[in-house]
């Protein structure tokens, strides 16, 4: 078939960023996720789409070790950032963490000031030296978070008493604050109204081109808006991978179609 | 077929499109028979029937166009849905062209009435008429079922037309230079022929969305063409369809 991607969606000359060979969770007796082999591209935007209890949510946490926080969790197969198992006993979590970035479902700011929220993360990995420099880091990531207009002459207000959306633009800006090179967003905008979520969206379409972004969604249109990459889960599996052009018009695999354009599957 | 949407008003939505497109596919197969009818029997009511019930294929076409755009803005289809949408609309397109070209041959018919006939052309077109109303019919048939290797085999047959066509031409390049007092005649003739030959070539394209919408991909290989001959199928004036 004809290569159906837009010029801007070229994903080609990528290289990898992430490669998952083999990933199995258990969450106690349940087998969450089934031998998920796939490798996510550096500077692209991943989808993670499937109905809920597909796993897209556990294998999105695997990738920064988020997991590991859970009692019951068990993780197998293998992970590697740049090459780097992530479950190498000499990797600190906490660090993988300031590399692998995470923004949540609802926006979570800090009980503290929008300059604190943002500034917490550099200050504890150690990223500025004086305040000069953690305030202008601060600038930094507000503005590519695209808050900082809205914000600037209220940094010392409580991040809390923002609005939803820039709440959660507060969030990615924290995220982003320690220079991650991959961003993992768990439904970023299930909260948002429709301005705030175009807002998000076009901020993931300009962090591409630093970051490897993945994101889970349940919207297909998001999906099908923001993301180069798909990938498909149903049932704790990785059903389809693929150029999102190509999944939205002519997904290979029946499960997959079943899905996207609502049907029973 | 495919097992039904949650929503059950995007099935009724998708439904309710493609029973338009089966509706308007009837009235041109219809138009084009009564067409050749017409140009054979010389019957200048029928002519006129054809000419003016262009306009409710037009309108369908319309209909069927604005349903579209609906699907598309209120369902946002995709994969598989997505597809039936956009060979909806390219078969729309081919089936209001192969309706003007029916309008155009009743026009010309009309015109052709007042002449003198030439041998059996009329009747070689009449036959040539029901052969692409019959392949124009396989090929809907075939989007309904989605049975692609049917849409595959209306793909090889087109060059059965071009045949019919090619051999036309011949006996019309005879009758010219018998008397050139046959030109007028043949040239009416030789249109219709041309436009015909090109329904045929609409429901080949038809043949083609069907395997579209089963594969995701247009087939790819240029499909047979019949032999050329020299100014057969050359380029000039059109003066076929037209609203």
């Amino acid at each position: 078939m004809n290569d159906m991607r837009l010029v801007e969606r070229d994903v080609e000359q990528v290289t990898g960023k992430i490669e998952a060979r083999g990933v199995q969770v258990h969450y106690g007796e349940k087998h969450a996720l089934k031998d998920v082999d796939v490798t996510i591209l550096d500077r692209t935007v991943t989808a993670f789409i499937g109905p809920s209890g597909c796993g897209k949510s556990t294998f999105l946490r695997c990738l920064n070790r988020m997991n590991d926080t859970v009692a019951s969790a068990r993780v197998e197969g293998r992970i590697t950032l740049d090459g780097q198992d992530i479950h190498d006993p000499r990797i600190d979590p906490v660090q993988l963490r300031a590399k692998v970035g995470m923004v949540f479902q609802k926006p979570n700011p800090f009980p503290k000031s929008i300059h604190d929220n943002v500034a917490y993360g550099p200050r504890i990995h150690g990223l500025a030296r004086g305040k000069a420099e953690l305030d202008a880091i601060v600038e930094t990531s507000l503005r590519k978070a695209a808050l900082w207009d809205e914000v600037k002459d209220r940094l010392d207000a409580p991040g809390t008493g923002l609005s939803g959306g820039q709440q959660q633009r507060l969030c990615i800006a924290r995220a982003i604050a320690t220079s991650p090179e991959v961003l993992l967003m768990d439904e970023p905008c299930s909260a948002l109204d429709p301005i705030a979520t175009a807002q998000v969206e076009e901020l993931i379409d300009e962090l591409r081109a630093q970051f490897s972004v993945v994101i889970v969604t349940h919207s297909m249109q998001q999906a099908a808006r923001v993301s180069q990459k798909t990938a498909f889960f149903h049932l704790g599996s990785l059903v389809e991978y693929g150029e999102t052009g190509q999944i939205f018009t002519n997904p290979r695999d029946p499960r997959t179609e079943a899905y996207i354009t609502g049907r029973i599957g | 077929m495919k097992e039904p949407h949650i929503l059950s008003a995007f099935d009724r939505d998708l439904e309710a499109v493609q029973a338009h497109v089966l509706r308007m596919g009837g009235l041109v197969e219809q138009a084009l028979l009564d067409a050749a009818e017409a140009l054979e029997t010389r019957d200048e009511a029928l002519a006129v029937r054809v000419q003016q019930g262009d306009r409710a294929i037009d309108a369908l076409e319309e209909t069927i166009n604005a349903e579209c755009a609906r699907l598309l803005a209120l369902r946002a289809p995709t994969a598989g849905d997505l597809r039936v949408v956009l060979s909806v609309m390219r078969i729309a397109a081919a089936l209001e062209r192969s309706g003007d070209y029916a309008k155009n041959l009743a026009k010309r018919s009309l015109v052709l009435a007042e002449m003198r006939p030439l041998g059996g052309t009329s009747s070689s077109i009449q036959r040539m008429a029901r052969t692409v109303v019959l392949r124009l019919k396989e090929a809907l048939d075939a989007y309904i079922g989605h049975e692609v290797a049917v849409a595959e085999d209306i793909r090889a047959r087109d060059r059965e037309v071009d045949q019919m066509y090619n051999s036309l031409f011949r006996e019309l390049l005879t009758h010219m230079m018998e008397d050139p007092r046959n030109i007028g005649a043949a040239m009416h003739l030789h249109f219709i022929a041309k436009n015909i030959e090109r329904v045929g070539d609409h429901a080949t394209s038809i043949a083609e969305q069907v395997i579209y919408l089963a594969t995701g991909a247009l087939p790819g290989e240029e499909r047979p063409k019949a032999e050329m001959l020299p100014g057969a199928d050359g380029a000039g004036a059109d003066l076929a369809g037209g609203r």
